[in-house]
C-alpha cells in the first residue's frame, strides 16, 4: 500500500474519521468534511450493490447529496472501474418512487389500498404477528425469502426464530446445479464470484454464459484481458451473442443438447490422449469408468443431436487438448436450464478436471479463506420441523443453506409436510424470479402475513399485508463483503454515505429492532454497525478506520495447486479426497454416476423455445425503473431469427404478442429481426414487462419472460428448476387484441 | 505540441454502455443526450457466418474540424493539442454545427441551450487524470494519450498495430478516434457508421461572412462604449475632483 497520502485520500479520511468518531447508531455522519472553494465536498468509499458482485465505489457528496459515484481504485478486484449500472447508483438513491414510510394493506390483498404506520407501530405488529404464528402453526410455519449478502441479519433473526425455511432463487433457479454438479466432483462448489482464471486463459470456453451482455465487472475485465492477450474464445450459444462475435468458434448448438456436445468432447480428448494424464493420475479416480463410457459418444454421434458439424466438434476438443492446463471452461451462473442440469455441470467439471484446469493457472483457481471473526453468538434453536421445501430429505444434495423456493411455495399451496402461513421476503421479487406465478400468487393468497422488506414498490408488494421501506446501499450499513475466491483475497466495505432519506431504514436496524421485540436480542450482541464490522475484521489484523477511508484490504493468495499450504485443508474434499471423475455418491442415491444426454422436448410446430439473458445495463428484475438505466433500454425486444421473421411477415420494431403453449399472453414486445439466432428459438431480456403502477417509469414496458413460463423441469439431483422448456408463438399486438 | 487522440479496441469493447453513464453522469448531460455512447453494427450474414460489432460514437477532434469552420461566432475552436472545444460565452446555439459534424458527435443542450460534445475530459486532462470514460471502461478497450509521445499507449497502438481512422473516400477531415479488433468487426462498425457528409457547411459559411463581422463589432462596439464611459467617467472624476 502506498505511504503517501493523496488528495482524495485525504478528502476520504477526513470525512469517515469524523464518521467513526461520532460513533453511535446514527447511520451516516459525514463528519469533518474537506473543502472544494466554498463547497463541503466529501468522497466516501463503499461498496455497490446495483447487483451482487460488490464493486467498490467511491461516492462524492456534496452538502449531503450524492452527485457522483465512481469507481474506488483501491478496491483489489474493480481497481476504479464500475459498469454501467454501477455508474447510476443515485438513480436509485433519489428515484421518486421509492418506498418511503412503513405501509400497512387497508384493503383486500392485491388491491394496493394501504395506510401508512411508525415504524413503532409496524414493528410492533410484526412481532405480534409473528409470536401468533409461532403459537399456532410453530415457527417453521413462517417462511423466509431473502437475496444477497445483505439478507444476513434477517437470516439470523429467522434462524434465531427457530424457522428452517429459508430459501433463495439463487440457488434452485440459478446457481445450484453448478454447485452441486462442480462439489460431487471436486469436492467444493465454486461460489461467487466464480474463481474462472479467465485473465490467464489460453482458451476460453462459455456455453451458455453470455459475458459481456452478462456484466460483473471485473469478469469482464479479465475476459478482455484474456483477448488481449491472444486466448482463443470457443462460444456455444443458440445465439449470436457479444462474446460469440467476437469467438474464434461459435458453436450454434441445438438448445438442451449440451451433454451430448460435452461427451462427444471427452471422447475426443479420451480417444486422442489429449487429456492431462499426470495430472488425472495424481489427483482423480473414475477414468477408466469414463472411457468405457463415451466410447459411443463421439462427434459424429453428437452432430445428430447438437446439429453441429462433427468437424468443428473435433477441431474444438483438439484446441483444448493444445490449450491444456490454461483452458478456462466457464461453469456458468444461471444454470437452471432443462432439469438435467447438474448433469451437464458434471459434465463441464470432468472435463475441466480431464484438461488439469482445476487449481491450475488459466483454469480455475483456488479460494483462499479468510479467517473472519465475529460476535460469539448464542446456539440456534434446533427447528421442530426439517425444512419443508425437501432440501436436505427429497433432496438431499440440494442446499439446505440456501433452500428450494418453489419447495416453499409448494408447501404453503398444499400445506404439505406442515402449514406454512407467513412470508418474509427480503430483497428480492418472488414474482419475478420464481417461475409459475400464478401458483406464487395463489400461494400468497393463503398466507396469513405476507411481509416485504425493498427499496422499491416492485409488483409483489400490493399483495404484502406490511411493507417496510429499506435504506438503499448508499444509506445503510451492510455486512462486508469477505471475498475468497479472488486471487488476492479481501474484505470490503458497505457503509452510508449519506443519511437514509424519508422514513427508511437499514436492514441491520429492523432486524435488530424485531429481535429487541421477539425477546432475541441475545442474537444481536452489538450496539452499533460499526461494532458488528470490528468484531468481523479483528483476527485479520487489519484497521478499521483505514478499511473505511480506503474502502478495501487485500491480502496475498493462494490461487494454485502449487501455493497451497499445510492447514488450507484437503485439495479435494470428496468422500475418496480425489477427483471424482465418476460419483460414488449419484450412484449411491440411484442417479447417473457418469452424464448422459437425454432428449429434451422440441417445441411443437409454429412454437419456439423461448430463451432469456441479459442486458449489460440492467440487473434482473431490479432496475428497470432507474431513469439513466431506462433512458439506455426502456424495453427489451424478441430476437427471431431473419428467415423466421420473413416467413411470420414481421417487421423489424413491429410490436407482437408472445404466447406459450399454456395460452398465456405476454405484454407486446417488439421484434429485433436477425441472422443471430437459430430458428428454433427466441430470446429477450429478463425482468421487463414490469406490472406494478407504482414503478412509474418502468410500468408495463417490454415483456416479461418469467410471465410465460408456466412449465417447469425439476432437476432430480438438487431440486433446480429448469426454465428453459416453455415454448411460444408469435402473434401480431393487433390479432391476439 | 501534444497532439491526443483516443484508440478503441473493438475485439474488447463488450458495449456494456460504462462509458456512455460514466461520462453523462461527469457531465451532467440531460437525459436522452450524450457525449459519447456505445451503437451496435450487425449480426450480419448468412447463418452461421455471422458478424456483428460494438462501435463508440463521439467527437473525433480532427485533424480539420468541419465544426470551426461551420461556427459562426468562433465559439468551436480547436487547441494547438488538438482537442476541439467550445467557448459556451460565445455560443448563439444555432446549431451550424451540429449540422456540419459528420460524425453527429454534437447536440443543442435542451437546458443551456448550448452546444455540447466530448472535449476529451479537457478538464480533467488539466488535473493528470485521464477521461472518465476511460477510467471506467471495464473493458480496458478505450485508450487516451499523446500521439505525439512515442511511449504512449495509442502512438503505439495507431502506428505500430494499424488501428484506423473512420474515414471514407468523401469525408476524410482526420478524426483522432482510431478503432482496432477483428478485421471483419472493424470493417462492418466502419461502414455501418461511416460519416456523413457535412451539412450547412455553405450557409454556415455565409453565416458566418455575415455574423462574424457582427459579433465582433459587437464586441467592437461594446469595448468602444465602455472605452467612452471610462473617459466620461475619468472626465467627470475630474470635475468631482475640482468641485
Amino acid at each position: 500500500m502506498s505511504s503517501t497520502i493523496s488528495r482524495r485520500d485525504w478528502l476520504r479520511w477526513t470525512s469517515v474519521a469524523g464518521a467513526v468518531t461520532a460513533g453511535a447508531a446514527k447511520a451516516a455522519e459525514p463528519g469533518r468534511p474537506g473543502w472544494q472553494g466554498s463547497r463541503r465536498v466529501e468522497q466516501i468509499a463503499t461498496n455497490c450493490e446495483m447487483c451482487f458482485w460488490r464493486c467498490g465505489v467511491l461516492a462524492e457528496v456534496r452538502d449531503g447529496r450524492v452527485v457522483k459515484l465512481e469507481g474506488n481504485p483501491d478496491h483489489p478486484q474493480t481497481e476504479g472501474r464500475l459498469c454501467a449500472r454501477g455508474n447510476t447508483g443515485s438513480q436509485l438513491l433519489y428515484d421518486p418512487d421509492r418506498l418511503k414510510r412503513p405501509r400497512l394493506r387497508t384493503g383486500a390483498r392485491g388491491e394496493g389500498k394501504f395506510q401508512e404506520i411508525s415504524w413503532e407501530q409496524a414493528l410492533d405488529f410484526l412481532a405480534a404477528r409473528m409470536s401468533d404464528l409461532k403459537r399456532k402453526y410453530g415457527a417453521e410455519s413462517l417462511a423466509f425469502f431473502p437475496h444477497g449478502v445483505a439478507s444476513s441479519f434477517f437470516a439470523t433473526l429467522m434462524k434465531a426464530f427457530g424457522t428452517p425455511n429459508s430459501a433463495e432463487p439463487a440457488f434452485s433457479q440459478c446457481r445450484g446445479p453448478r454447485e452441486v454438479g462442480y462439489a460431487l466432483t471436486f469436492g467444493s462448489g465454486l461460489g461467487s464470484p466464480e474463481p474462472v482464471d479467465l485473465e490467464e486463459s489460453k482458451l476460453i470456453v462459455l456455453i451458455g454464459s453470455h459475458i459481456g451482455e452478462n456484466v460483473f465487472t471485473s469478469q469482464v475485465t479479465a475476459f478482455s484481458t484474456a483477448l488481449e492477450r491472444g486466448a482463443k474464445l470457443i462460444v456455444v450459444d443458440p445465439r449470436f451473442s457479444v462474446a460469440a462475435a467476437k469467438a474464434d468458434w461459435w458453436l450454434p448448438i441445438r438448445p438442451g443438447s449440451d451433454i451430448a456436445l460435452l461427451l462427444a468432447w471427452m471422447n475426443v480428448l479420451l480417444e486422442e490422449g489429449s487429456y492431462d494424464k499426470d495430472y488425472i493420475a495424481r489427483y482423480a479416480s473414475g477414468l477408466r469408468e469414463v472411457a468405457a463410457h463415451v466410447r459411443e459418444f463421439t462427434p459424429e454421434w453428437a452432430e445428430g443431436i447438437t446439429e453441429l458439424p462433427a468437424g468443428q466438434i473435433r477441431e474444438t476438443a483438439r484446441a483444448m487438448g493444445a490449450a491444456k492446463p490454461a483452458v478456462a471452461i466457464h461453469p456458468g451462473r444461471h444454470t437452471t436450464w432443462y432439469g438435467d442440469d447438474t448433469q451437464r455441470a458434471r459434465a463441464m467439471a470432468i472435463i475441466t478436471a480431464l484438461l488439469g484446469s482445476w487449481g491450475r493457472k488459466g483454469g480455475i483457481f483456488l479460494p483462499t479463506p479468510l479467517g473472519t471473526g465475529g460476535f460469539p453468538l448464542p446456539p440456534f434453536p434446533k427447528p421442530a420441523q426439517e425444512r419443508a421445501d425437501g432440501a436436505g430429505t427429497r433432496y438431499p444434495l440440494a442446499s439446505e443453506d440456501q433452500g428450494l423456493t418453489l419447495g416453499l411455495v409448494e408447501a404453503t399451496l398444499t400445506e404439505k409436510p406442515y402449514p406454512i402461513k407467513g412470508w418474509i421476503v427480503y430483497g428480492q421479487n418472488v414474482l419475478e424470479s420464481i417461475p409459475q406465478r400464478e401458483q406464487t400468487l395463489k400461494a400468497i393468497g393463503k398466507l396469513d402475513l405476507m411481509v416485504v422488506v425493498d427499496v422499491m414498490p416492485v409488483e409483489q408488494v400490493q399483495y404484502a399485508d406490511l411493507v417496510l421501506p429499506e435504506a438503499t446501499y448508499l444509506e445503510r450499513y451492510d455486512p462486508p463483503a469477505v471475498v475468497a475466491s479472488a486471487k488476492r483475497p479481501f474484505i470490503a466495505v458497505r457503509q452510508p454515505v449519506v443519511e437514509p432519506l424519508y422514513d427508511s431504514r437499514p436492514g441491520w436496524w429492523i432486524a435488530r429492532q424485531m429481535a429487541q421485540r421477539l425477546g432475541l436480542e441475545a442474537y444481536f450482541p452489538w450496539k452499533t454497525p460499526e461494532e458488528h464490522l470490528e468484531s468481523i475484521v479483528r483476527p485479520l489484523d487489519v484497521n478499521v478506520r483505514q478499511l473505511r477511508v480506503r474502502g478495501a484490504v487485500a491480502f496475498a493468495g493462494r490461487p494454485y495447486i502449487e501455493n497451497r499450504q499445510t492447514g488450507d485443508g484437503p485439495l479435494f474434499a470428496t468422500g475418496s479426497g480425489r477427483i471424482e471423475l465418476y460419483s460414488p455418491v449419484l450412484k449411491e442415491l440411484g442417479f447417473d454416476p457418469l452424464p448422459r444426454y437425454t432428449q429434451v422436448i422440441d417445441p411443437p410446430s409454429g412454437y419456439f423455445r423461448l430463451l432469456y439473458g441479459r442486458a449489460p445495463v440492467h440487473s434482473f428484475a431490479r432496475s428497470e425503473n432507474n431513469a439513466w438505466l431506462d433512458a439506455l433500454m426502456p424495453e427489451n425486444q424478441v430476437w427471431i431469427n431473419s428467415d423466421v421473421a420473413k416467413d411470420l411477415r414481421l417487421d423489424e420494431d413491429q410490436r407482437v404478442v408472445l404466447e406459450n403453449q399454456d395460452g398465456v399472453r405476454s405484454l407486446p414486445v417488439a421484434v429485433r429481426v436477425t441472422p443471430g439466432i437459430r430458428r428454433d428459438c427466441v430470446y429477450m431480456v429478463h425482468g421487463f414487462g414490469q406490472e406494478s403502477r407504482a414503478l412509474r417509469r418502468a410500468y408495463r414496458k417490454g415483456a416479461s419472460d418469467t410471465q410465460l413460463m408456466t412449465r417447469i423441469s425439476i432437476d432430480p439431483v438438487m431440486g433446480g428448476t429448469g426454465m428453459r422448456v416453455n415454448f411460444v408463438r408469435v402473434r401480431s399486438a393487433a390479432e391476439a387484441g | 505540441m501534444a497532439r491526443y487522440a483516443m484508440v478503441v479496441d473493438l475485439q474488447k469493447c463488450v458495449g456494456c454502455q460504462s462509458c456512455t453513464v460514466a461520462c453523462n453522469s461527469e457531465w451532467e448531460v440531460p437525459l436522452g443526450y450524450a457525449r459519447t455512447h456505445v451503437r451496435f453494427a450487425g449480426p450480419e450474414g448468412t447463418f452461421p457466418r455471422l458478424v456483428a460489432s460494438s462501435y463508440i460514437a463521439q467527437c473525433n477532434h480532427c485533424d480539420h474540424p468541419s465544426c470551426v469552420e461551420a461556427c459562426p461566432t468562433g465559439a468551436t475552436f480547436q487547441n494547438t493539442d488538438g482537442i476541439v472545444k467550445i467557448d459556451r460565452s460565445l455560443c448563439i446555439g444555432c446549431g451550424f454545427c451540429v449540422e456540419a459534424c459528420p460524425y453527429d458527435a454534437r447536440y443543442l443542450n435542451p437546458v443551456t441551450n448550448k452546444v455540447d460534445k466530448c472535449d476529451f475530459c479537457s478538464s480533467r486532462i488539466d488535473k493528470g487524470l485521464q477521461p472518465v470514460c476511460i477510467t471506467t471502461c471495464i473493458a480496458h478497450a478505450k485508450y487516451f494519450g499523446d500521439l505525439e509521445n512515442t511511449a504512449s499507449d495509442v502512438f503505439h497502438l495507431v502506428y505500430e498495430r494499424a488501428s484506423r481512422r473512420n474515414e471514407t473516400a468523401q469525408v476524410h477531415i482526420g478524426p483522432n478516434v482510431y478503432y482496432l479488433g477483428k478485421k471483419k468487426s472493424v470493417d462492418l462498425a466502419l461502414a455501418t457508421f461511416s460519416p456523413r457528409l457535412p451539412r450547412l457547411l455553405t450557409q454556415g459559411r455565409l453565416w458566418r461572412g455575415l455574423v462574424r463581422p457582427l459579433v465582433l463589432g459587437a464586441i467592437g462596439a461594446t469595448f468602444l462604449g465602455q472605452a467612452v464611459a471610462f473617459f466620461h467617467q475619468l472626465m467627470k472624476g475630474e470635475k468631482q475632483f475640482d468641485e
